[in-house]
């Protein structure tokens, strides 16, 4: 219960992550945009589509479009392990779309204040993160959803 | 009285009376004479009048009523129908039209009155029943103008000396002997103009009675009026002080400014008199007062009750689109059949799975799973046809459309439309609309050529465009064409050499297709000058993606001289389709079993080039060949020893335009439910994935991209 009492009082601005792994790195997304996590499973290629999309998988009868976030951030290609995923995410105008990433680690609940708005340096044009926040020694990358999901000329 | 829940059929029978009304009136204006059309137009829009009434849009019940007594009168022979008519006839459509797509957007008619209709109306209506002295109808109808712009009280004189009364009333305000008029106006930013009004009425009552109101104490109560309104008041005192009224009034907050005066009844008595002089001098008989003044109370009497369910849903007020359907009671027979039948089939699989225990007997199963696929294909096709909708819905507004073209661009010009009960799907259906509106205005503008240059011509003054539909395999073809004078394909390739699309050199070489190719170009007009109807170079480019956005394609062919035509070829279903499943590679695509022509089975030495493009020699025709796996970025192909030497084709068709198509293998037939791609949906080349039985998914091969 004192616990209880203690998440009452930070309860001001928090939001949980799922804490994920690619390349390395953990990054955070946005539980809310999150509508499910499945397993790797057969991903049907779409010719002609942007090379980040590494096809179309079958989400219980619907088609859902799969985007490789190592592609899509200029890392070496993925190396599909019994630890990836591919977390599907929900958005209001595009409808799902599945992120492949290495490994996911757990849920975070982290306050505004744990996360800063990413250097100078770090911000360069196809940057994909929104902020930078910590857990203990880890560094928690926080992905920008729409702006990995929305075109832009990184392809 | 909650009226909302039946907002969707109010919405889906107003169209359809519009419809009908559009229709008869276009008809009235070819046989002026004909009573069945104007008995059709009087029903028509006496339901209108009935069903606004009921939903409580009273400003539409007003203009419907004012249509409905000129239908009256058509009927019994007392007014005669000519062109002017059928004009205002036709704005009032448009008016109606207006208030229902206000309707639509916010479940509310909106305020505007269209009076100025409704004084036409009546105006040809008291002119017309003045005698058939055509000088008639120029007098009356200054007068009744001036009166107009003196109702909204932005006149020199004080609004409070225009209101209308009845006889009676001026008879009952002469008896008074202390007469006052007010014309208040209202702050333009007041919320609650009703409550200020109210209130003003309450301050002055203290003073006498109110005799009358303008607008009437119900619409003042509704809000139903601008920021100014004006009152008689018939003191109770004698020497009442004018300016202790006027105080009382302006003590009533968001007041701008009041007119006062003392007045005499006989103000209101000779305003009576002058409206009536132009017409009663024509024919004394006649009451033409008569006509408008019973439409005022008419409007105004039912308001109480459907005033509060307005109220009501204005808050709440969302877009009301139709989403429903018309379904032939046949269809659904017919669709109540097959699942019965499923019933049934369902029935003697769960036998067969109950009764043998032993083990199922693989003949009757197989025999039950083929049973079973028949009755699915023909729900599918029942389901497919309760949502076909004959284009009739579409094109039916079309005559009207090219009537008012025909006027406004001084061409005569007929529409002849075929087919109009060809069926489409209910989302094409709606979308089909304004492109071919589109392809027709396009026909009138430039295709139809003036009268003198007809004429010149050799050909007959009124200009033909025409509309067949009709049903072609899996498609749907819609053709719009004219007989005009076509398009001058000189003149595109100059304008294309002109914007720099192609050089000199290369326009020589350019098929006549290619060159009404350009038409299709994003901001490509030919139009010598840009007119409100079409020129603006944003038009067949549009066109064109519409139709291919609803799967479909569309074609020109036109000859210099005599005309041009359009040809839109539609897909009959969007859901789902049969589809011919072929392998590249290790690869399952599908391609639309309506799209092929033929499969063939071809030597690799019958290959041969045309300007080094692979095509073979089939059956007389040439066909260029498509190596379906470089398209679909396949890498090179390992080079097995032994290199296959024969291969399988399959020839598509894009309109008039073969292709074949080279794949590795052919799986087989199978009928396919289009999923969309989601965010990949934009795809040039695949229009679409489906799901097979094994949970596999399949690319949908768009045929009209590929060749």
């Amino acid at each position: 219960m004192s616990d209880l009492s203690v998440y009452e009082t930070v309860e001001k601005e928090t939001k949980q992550y799922i804490i994920v792994k690619i390349g390395g790195e953990h990054y955070g997304i946005d539980i809310s945009y999150i509508d499910n996590i499945v397993r790797l499973t057969k991903i049907t290629r779409v010719p002609k589509s942007p090379s980040y999309y590494r096809g179309v998988i079958n989400l219980r009868g619907e088609v859902v479009p799969v985007m490789s976030l190592r592609r899509r951030m200029g890392l070496e290609d993925d190396d599909f392990t019994d630890k990836s995923r591919i977390i599907i995410l929900k958005l209001e105008n595009a409808g799902l779309v599945g992120v492949i990433v290495d490994e996911v680690k757990e849920v975070l609940t982290l306050s505004e204040d744990d996360i800063e708005e990413p250097s100078s340096t770090l911000r360069s044009k196809n940057s994909f993160i929104s902020g930078v926040g910590s857990n203990g020694d880890e560094l928690i990358s926080i992905f920008e959803i729409s702006s990995i999901i929305g075109e832009s000329d990184a392809s | 009285m909650d009226v909302s829940q039946y907002l969707d059929i109010f919405i889906d029978e107003t169209s359809e009376h519009i419809q009908s009304l559009s229709d008869n009136i276009m008809a009235l204006e070819q046989e002026p004479e004909n009573k069945d059309v104007v008995n059709e137009i009087f029903r028509a829009a006496h339901s209108l009048k009935g069903m606004a009434g009921t939903m409580g849009f009273k400003r539409m019940q007003h203009l419907t009523h004012d249509m409905e007594n000129v239908f009256q009168e058509v009927r019994n022979d007392n007014v005669k129908v000519n062109s002017s008519l059928i004009d205002i006839l036709f704005r009032c459509l448009d008016a109606i039209e207006a208030y229902l797509d206000q309707v639509k957007a916010t479940s509310n008619e909106g305020e505007e009155d269209n009076e100025i209709l409704i004084k036409q109306l009546n105006d040809y209506l008291n002119s017309a029943e003045g005698g058939d002295t055509p000088a008639e109808a120029p007098a009356a109808a200054p007068a009744e103008a001036e009166a107009a712009p003196a109702q909204s009280g932005s006149d020199d004189k004080a609004a409070f000396k225009k209101i209308k009364m009845e006889p009676e009333l001026v008879e009952e305000l002469k008896r008074c002997s202390n007469l006052f008029g007010f014309t208040v106006h209202i702050n333009k930013e007041c919320l609650l103009k009703a409550a200020r009004a109210f209130l003003v009425f309450k301050a002055v009552e203290d003073f006498g009675e109110i005799k009358a109101y303008d607008p009437s104490s119900q619409d003042i109560e509704d809000e139903k009026f601008e920021f100014d309104f004006s009152f008689v008041l018939c003191a109770d005192k004698e020497n009442t002080d004018l300016n202790a009224i006027i105080e009382s009034i302006k003590s009533v907050s968001e007041i701008d400014s009041v007119e006062a005066e003392a007045i005499s009844a006989d103000i209101y008595e000779k305003k009576e008199e002058a409206t009536v002089e132009p017409a009663a001098e024509a024919a004394p008989t006649a009451a033409p007062a008569a006509p408008a003044a019973p439409a005022a109370p008419a409007a105004s009497a039912p308001a109480p009750a459907p005033k509060a369910a307005a109220k009501n849903t204005k808050p709440a007020a969302k877009p009301v689109t139709s989403r429903t359907i018309r379904v032939d009671i046949e269809k659904l027979d017919a669709l109540m059949n097959q699942v019965s039948e499923l019933i049934i089939a369902k029935n003697s699989l769960a036998s067969q799975s109950n009764s043998d225990a032993n083990g199922i007997d693989p003949n009757t199963l197989h025999e039950n799973i083929e049973y079973l696929e028949r009755i699915t294909t023909n729900l599918h096709e029942s389901v497919m046809k309760v949502r076909m909708v004959p284009i009739e819905s579409v094109v039916n507004k079309f005559p009207r459309m090219i009537r008012d073209l025909s006027r406004k661009l001084n061409k005569p010009m007929d529409l002849v439309m075929t087919g109009e009960d060809t069926e489409l799907d209910r989302t094409v259906v709606d979308q089909i609309g304004d492109p071919l509106q589109h392809l027709l205005r396009n026909s009138a503008d430039h295709g139809i050529e003036s009268k003198e240059e007809r004429k010149a011509a050799g050909k007959p003054e009124t200009g033909n465009i025409y509309l067949n539909a009709f049903q072609e395999g899996n498609n749907v073809i819609i053709e719009v064409g004219d007989d005009g004078g076509g398009i001058n394909t000189d003149r595109v390739k100059e304008k294309a050499i002109e914007r720099g699309i192609v050089t000199a050199e290369e326009a020589e070489n350019l098929s006549q297709k290619e060159i009404i190719d350009f038409l299709f170009m994003p901001s490509f007009s030919m139009a010598k000058q840009i007119t409100d109807i079409s020129g603006r170079g944003v038009g067949l480019d549009v066109v064109k993606s519409n139709i291919e956005a609803l799967g479909g394609d569309v074609e020109v062919k036109s000859t210099l001289g005599e005309g041009s035509k359009f040809t839109v070829r539609l897909p009959l279903t969007l859901a789902i389709i049969q589809a011919l499943m072929v392998e590249v590679r290790d690869e399952k695509y599908a391609i639309a079993l309506a799209s092929i022509m033929n499969i063939e089975s071809i030597p690799v030495s019958d290959i041969k080039y045309v300007e080094s493009k692979e095509v073979i020699h089939l059956r007389g025709q040439v066909i260029p060949l498509i190596r379906l796996d470089k398209i679909l970025d396949f890498g090179p192909k390992e080079t097995t020893d032994e290199e296959e030497d024969t291969m399988t084709v399959v020839v598509c068709k894009k309109g008039d335009t073969l292709g074949g198509l080279i794949v590795d293998n052919l799986i087989g037939q199978l009928e396919i439910v289009i999923k969309s791609l989601g965010k990949l949906d934009n795809n040039k080349l695949i229009s679409g994935a489906t799901i097979l039985g094994d949970g596999e998914i399949a690319m949908i091969l768009d045929v009209n991209a590929v060749i």
